[in-house]
């Protein structure tokens, strides 16, 4: 089984869209939407409603920049600062080019930093290329186990 | 005659041990009235015959001046008898009594008219001229000059009166060496001296003790006693016989001479020299009175002018290169010839200055003494790269400063200026065509040396001046103190709208974005899904919905872009513009292929001192612009040559494009400003204004001009590289 893709968006527009992208770049992993940084860290730390979900870490976080209660940037640094979570791959997905995010976001350890395209064809392209590369090319660490595809 | 120069400050002035011929001097012993010395060509019987016969007078004051002490009858000639106490001795001078015809009673002719007008003169150089106008018709010799020592007994000439055939020495100076140390203590001492006759014979003091040697009689006092060999042969040099002096004397200290000369020997009689006497106390006095009153006058004047400087200031924007503007209040107010204002590395200056990168490091040098005021007479010698300084453009050496520096950090000076003096010192008539080459000392050789003893030196900074500059600084400080705090506050204000218009930026990227994504999203979804089932209309209603939507998020892109490059750290770096310039034109020429471009880009582009990435952003926009511009042609031709100026180096870019109204120029460089209608021309207008704000965060400038149908050309320069950071980057001048 594939690593299943945690998606963490709350737009719900941005939402459908990335879900589009993601559906057309025709990735077999399944996607793990959670709508606010707060619920990220439950599901990544498998506390709170997601305690019980199965182990093991997603293929790639794909982390909008701006998120209700806790910001993209702080589950950033949560992630990096916890050794089980460390590893995992996280893209930042914004709107913002604001230098200071991004130079923050790599002062953090992001993998990817990516300014949502305005052209629809160019988003899909972009987030089919960074399901590709972190999905499926990039060798995940030892390890980590799969889960099985979740729909929303 | 045998002299040495050398020797005058060792001579032994006061007690010559000889008299000069025209009377007879007696030494009494002070305590028994006993003759222990005479001078004189008579035979001691005679000198023994007058000692007898004057009557000594009572209560002489030991040191005083000489007194009158009446006239006797010796052998059917009269006498005038002076008298004065020394330590030791009381001395009587006889001189044969004159007849009273000529200057009846001088002293009251003094009183009645020359005091009067003396009251009235204005000024000292007033006072001067009439002093040398009375004392010459007092004494009826043929020249009459007032000298002024200065600090250092430098004489100059302040007011003369002569006949015809004199040598005229108005405004003429006077090396301090002329009279020595000892002379003047002696005028001091002895404020009234005359030489009837520069060539007499000196005759030698007679002791009748054996325990007396005629150097021990002390002859400060007396009026007949010898003077210098010197002396006589510089009188001799000057053309003059005859010779009369009399001190000034303010606060104590020898302010200056008056001096009477005469072709002739001429000798004048005790009542004459009695008035001469009192003329110079009276000019003392006066000029003492007029100095305090000068000293006062000045004083004011100049904190009126210090007032006047900040009062203008203080209305102004209170950048210290404003004085400048209003010339001259800031010369009055040092005296000085020229002056500059130092901000940093700027130089605004007026008058006689030195060239502007002197001024700059003499003002560096001035700020690092540490000291709120400086000045110096004589700069060469403190601080020597003045001596390179060279000769203003007039011609004048700089030799004086006065310099107040406004900040120890910041090299912020005012400074004023000061010609050498021998360059200022006026002639009155060349003496040299009058006077026979012969002796070693003269007036104009006295000249010579003098100007190579004040080489350098400028007239000295007042004590009012320096305490004027000194109020001025106060003053100065005490309003750019103020226009700091002001600062402050504005720049606190500045920086909070800043944060305040970053925030908002923030919120324009990240939610305007959103929106513009999500309607070409769901419109492309739509033209995806369901293309079959939609009309043209629709159809082609969705793709205007869509470009709209994608020229918005264009616009917004674009002026984040703007906002973020008024902000980002310059990384200035050598470019090299040649290779810039190539690459862009073969990307464009890739892009443009169905238009053709016939392109003109000069071999000698510069290279540039920039941020490599901003210039290249910079240039892109200008050539993209020509290109655009230029594509209705039908050969459009695009050319870059190579722009240098005294502001820096850089770029035209030049087409025969649809141009523009020079009317609009200075709206081509705004924010979102667009001459055309846009489905004329695609863009979001914000390109030009790009490549303003990046030039001009360089320190450059761009131009334009252009004609409506024929074609425009952009242009900009950027500031060189100085030779400082080229040296510390340490990437070698291509």
């Amino acid at each position: 089984m594939l690593k299943p893709i945690l998606l963490v968006e709350d737009d719900k527009r941005d939402l459908e869209l990335t879900l589009v992208a993601l559906e057309r770049s025709q990735l077999a992993n399944d996607v793990v939407v959670l709508r606010d940084g707060a619920q990220a860290l439950d599901y990544l730390r498998r506390e709170g409603e997601h305690a019980q979900r199965p182990e093991g870490n997603p293929a790639v976080i794909l982390l909008d920049l701006k998120l209700p209660k806790v910001t993209g940037l702080e589950v950033l640094e949560a992630v990096r600062n916890n050794p089980m979570l460390r590893s995992i791959p996280v893209v930042m997905l914004t709107s913002s080019q604001q230098e200071s995010d991004v130079l923050k976001s790599y002062e953090l350890g992001v993998n990817a930093y990516v300014v949502k395209p305005v052209e629809f064809k160019q988003f899909v392209a972009a987030i089919a290329d960074l399901g590709v590369f972190w999905a499926v090319l990039n060798e995940p660490p030892p390890g980590s186990t799969k889960a099985p595809r979740r729909y929303e | 005659m045998s002299v040495d120069l050398t020797t005058c400050d060792k001579e032994p002035i006061r007690t010559p041990g000889a008299v000069q011929p025209h009377g007879h001097l007696l030494v009494l012993d002070a305590a028994s009235d006993r003759l222990v010395a005479y001078g004189g060509s008579q035979p001691l019987a005679q000198a023994q015959a007058m000692a007898a016969a004057v009557e000594v007078p009572q209560g002489l004051v030991v040191g005083g001046s000489s007194v009158s002490a009446g006239r006797v009858r010796i052998d059917d000639r009269q006498w005038d008898v002076s008298a004065h106490r020394s330590a030791r001795h009381t001395v009587l001078e006889l001189e044969p009594a004159t007849s009273e015809t000529g200057n009846l009673a001088p002293i009251y002719s003094l009183a009645r008219t020359f005091l009067p007008e003396l009251q009235n003169a204005g000024t000292v150089l007033q006072l001067a001229r009439l002093a040398t106008l009375e004392l010459k018709r007092l004494t009826g010799f043929g020249r009459c000059l007032l000298y002024r020592f200065d600090d250092e007994g430098h004489g100059e000439v302040l007011a003369e009166s002569a006949d015809e055939g004199y040598d005229r020495y108005l405004g003429h100076r006077f090396p301090a060496a002329d009279i020595p140390q000892q002379a003047r203590a002696l005028y001091l001492l002895n404020r009234f001296r005359l030489i009837p006759d520069a060539n007499y014979e000196p005759v030698p003091l007679m002791s009748l003790d054996p325990a007396l040697g005629p150097a021990d009689v002390d002859l400060s006092q007396a009026f007949l006693r010898s003077v210098s060999p010197v002396h006589l042969e510089y009188m001799r040099n000057m053309g003059t016989l005859a010779s009369m002096s009399v001190s000034i004397v303010v606060d104590g200290k020898l302010w200056g001479l008056i001096s009477c000369h005469d072709h002739a020997p001429r000798s004048l009689t005790p009542e004459c020299r009695n008035a001469c006497d009192h003329l110079g106390q009276l000019v003392s006095l006066q000029i003492a009175a007029k100095e305090a009153n000068a000293d006062v006058a000045e004083r004011l004047e100049l904190r009126k002018l210090t007032l006047e400087i900040v009062a203008r200031l203080g209305d102004s924007d209170a950048t210290l290169q404003r004085i400048v503007g209003e010339s001259a209040p800031l010369l009055r107010l040092a005296g000085a010839a020229g002056a500059a204002i130092v901000l940093d590395d700027q130089v605004w200056s007026v008058g006689e200055v030195p060239a502007d990168e002197h001024i700059l490091e003499l003002a560096g040098w001035i700020v690092g003494l540490g000291q709120d005021v400086y000045e110096s007479h004589e700069l060469a010698a403190h601080f020597s790269p003045a001596a390179q300084f060279g000769s203003t453009p007039s011609g004048k050496h700089i030799a004086g400063v006065l310099a107040l520096s406004i900040s120890q950090v910041h090299r912020h000076a005012i400074l004023w200026f000061r010609p050498e003096i021998v360059q200022t010192v006026r002639w009155a008539g060349d003496p040299r065509a009058k006077i026979i080459d012969n002796g070693r000392i003269q007036p104009r050789r006295s000249f010579d040396s003098w100007a190579e003893q004040i080489k350098g030196r400028s007239e000295p900074w007042s004590v009012a001046e320096i305490a004027a500059a000194r109020e001025l600084r106060e003053a100065l400080i005490g309003i750019v103190l103020r226009r700091a705090e002001e600062m402050a506050v504005v720049a606190q204000e500045l920086g909070r709208l800043n944060k305040e218009l970053e925030a908002f930026s923030y919120t324009v990227s990240h939610d305007l974005r959103a929106p513009m994504r999500h309607i070409t999203g769901y419109v492309d979804l739509v033209l995806d899904t369901d293309e079959g089932a939609l009309s043209e209309r629709s159809l082609r209603y969705l793709g205007h919905v869509k470009d709209a939507a994608l020229f918005a998020g264009q616009l917004v892109d674009a002026l984040l872009d703007f906002s973020r490059m008024g902000r980002a750290a310059l990384k200035r770096r050598n470019v090299n513009t040649q290779l810039l310039v190539d690459d862009l034109v073969r990307e464009i020429s890739r892009q443009e292929r169905d238009h053709h471009i016939e392109w003109a880009v000069a071999r000698d582009l510069p290279d540039i001192d920039a941020d490599p990435l901003l210039l290249q952003m910079a240039v892109r926009n200008l050539v993209s612009n020509a290109v655009k511009y230029s594509r209705g042609e039908d050969r459009s031709r695009i050319a870059v040559t190579a722009m240098s100026n005294e502001e820096g180096d850089g770029l035209e870019v030049r087409d025969n494009g649809v141009g523009f109204d020079m009317k609009y120029v200075d709206k081509l460089f705004g924010v979102f400003q667009r001459l055309h209608k846009s489905e004329e021309f695609e863009g979001t207008g914000i390109g030009l204004a790009n490549t303003k704000r990046i030039i001009e965060r360089h320190g450059g400038q761009v131009w334009a001009y252009g004609e409506p149908g024929k074609g425009a050309r952009f242009g900009f320069t950027v500031p060189r590289r100085t030779t400082d950071a080229l040296a510390s980057s340490g990437v070698p001048d291509a």
